[in-house]
């Protein structure tokens, strides 16, 4: 988990501690360079393949952790 | 010559075919004259998104055609610089195959426009393949099979002018494509080992990765989906591509390498679609190849799209392939979505050379 959460911190290129359930990723360059780091984050932490549109949807770091969750085994 | 399906490996996955007899001779790749660095598009995207795309693409520099120029020119020039190495005599062709999705008109053929401006025989078959990131590996099976069922020679073609296709407003794609050009040539050869090839396709992906318009299906219908973007030029969901590979080539490459009986250390080289680096970074680690197995030259070419695969063989794999026999897993994946591996056994080749125009 704390690689996810330091994986995210540099995706988005701020400190680990700014990375809450509520983090906003509109507001924080939430592009398609950044979906893809993020898909291949939780591929590298958790062995799971995100769906690319879906992920596209998520509004914040709680909504890719459900989605994360939910997902198929890589 | 048999020609043996491997489809009763049960539990390896994918089916697969082995085809014996075929052996590479030499390949060479042309690049365009205008040569593009990340600077040159500052102006366009400004610093911050310039840097931000390519230190995750990878690109560094990228080739593409001057007005006028089209993908045969350029797999002319790297065809007559592959006849006069291999020294085959013009009418010892008995097939030409040009994969490309760049073709120089919608008809002819361009393998047919090649037959004429190469100057080779009434016998010789010349036809065209539409594909891009995989063709390169199609093109080795179909030339294979050509070769199974009696071709002597066979000139594979591949090559792409992407920057003719791509928004140059869209930073996504237009810092990551370049052009080139590319001729390959194939033998038979009843000494050569088996090569082991594994294909496979998802149309359900075709919208992904997309030129909508210029075919014949109404373009305003395409447009609506694709939104902002102009369906004469090339649309790609980076994150949907991307999702597709991971899935995807991981399995590809363990299926081809279980019908080959071998295992990732057996293989000199994995020749990688040059998709983007990030990409290839990642699935060469799922694959569990070294640093050194996995070439990477995105970093001076860009995505070629059907060109990544041979221009990595007269590039950065020259001087191993004319050296020494090696055992290489040629990989291509992407557009359609489609994808394609073969495991070859290669003796050193005749030629492996890169031409700058």
């Amino acid at each position: 988990m704390d690689d996810f959460i330091s994986g995210l911190a540099e995706i988005f290129e701020v400190d680990d501690g700014d990375i809450t359930p509520d983090f906003d990723l509109e507001t924080h360059n939430w592009d398609s360079l950044a979906i893809v780091s993020v898909i291949a984050l939780v591929d590298s932490c958790c062995g799971k393949l995100l769906n690319g549109r879906a992920l596209a949807q998520c509004k914040t770091v709680s909504d890719i952790e459900a989605l994360a969750n939910q997902a198929e085994a890589a | 010559m048999t020609f043996q399906p491997l489809s009763s490996l049960k539990g390896a996955g994918s089916p697969g075919f082995a085809l014996p007899g075929v052996r590479m001779r030499g390949v060479v790749s042309a690049l365009p004259e205008r040569r593009l660095e990340n600077g040159d598009f500052t102006g366009r995207f400004g610093e911050d998104a310039v840097r931000d795309v390519t230190r995750m693409i990878g690109v560094q520099t990228r080739y593409w055609v001057p007005p006028g120029q089209t993908t045969s020119d350029l797999c002319l020039v790297a065809g007559e610089r592959l006849l006069e190495r291999m020294a085959w005599a013009r009418d010892s062709v008995d097939a030409l195959i040009f994969v490309s999705q760049t073709p120089d008109q919608r008809l002819p053929a361009t393998a047919c426009v090649l037959h004429n401006r190469l100057g080779l025989a009434p016998h010789c078959q010349a036809f065209d393949v539409g594909l891009g990131c995989s063709g390169y590996v199609y093109g080795l099976w179909l030339a294979s099979t050509l070769i199974t069922a009696g071709c002597g020679r066979v000139l594979l073609m591949a090559g792409e002018t992407s920057s003719l296709l791509i928004d140059h407003d869209d930073r996504g794609t237009a810092l990551l494509f370049g052009d080139a050009g590319t001729a390959t040539a194939l033998e038979r050869d009843d000494e050569a080992p088996v090569t082991t090839f594994v294909l496979g396709t998802d149309g359900g992906g075709a919208s992904n990765l997309i030129v909508p318009a210029g075919g014949f299906r109404a373009p305003a219908e395409d447009a609506r989906r694709t939104g902002p973007f102009n369906p004469e030029h090339l649309y790609m969901d980076g994150g949907e591509v991307f999702a597709f590979t991971l899935r995807a080539v991981p399995k590809l490459v363990a299926d081809t390498l279980a019908h080959a009986g071998c295992a990732v250390e057996d293989v000199d080289a994995f020749v990688l679609h040059q998709a983007n680096r990030f990409m290839l970074n990642h699935i060469a680690k799922k694959i569990g190849a070294r640093l050194e197995q996995a070439p990477i030259n995105i970093d001076r070419f860009g995505n070629t799209s059907s060109a990544t695969l041979p221009l990595l063989l007269t590039t950065d794999l020259a001087e191993r392939l004319m050296a020494a026999p090696a055992r290489i897993a040629l990989v291509g994946f992407g557009v359609g979505y489609s994808w394609g591996a073969a495991l070859m056994q290669t003796s050193p080749l005749g030629c492996a050379e890169t031409i700058y125009l």
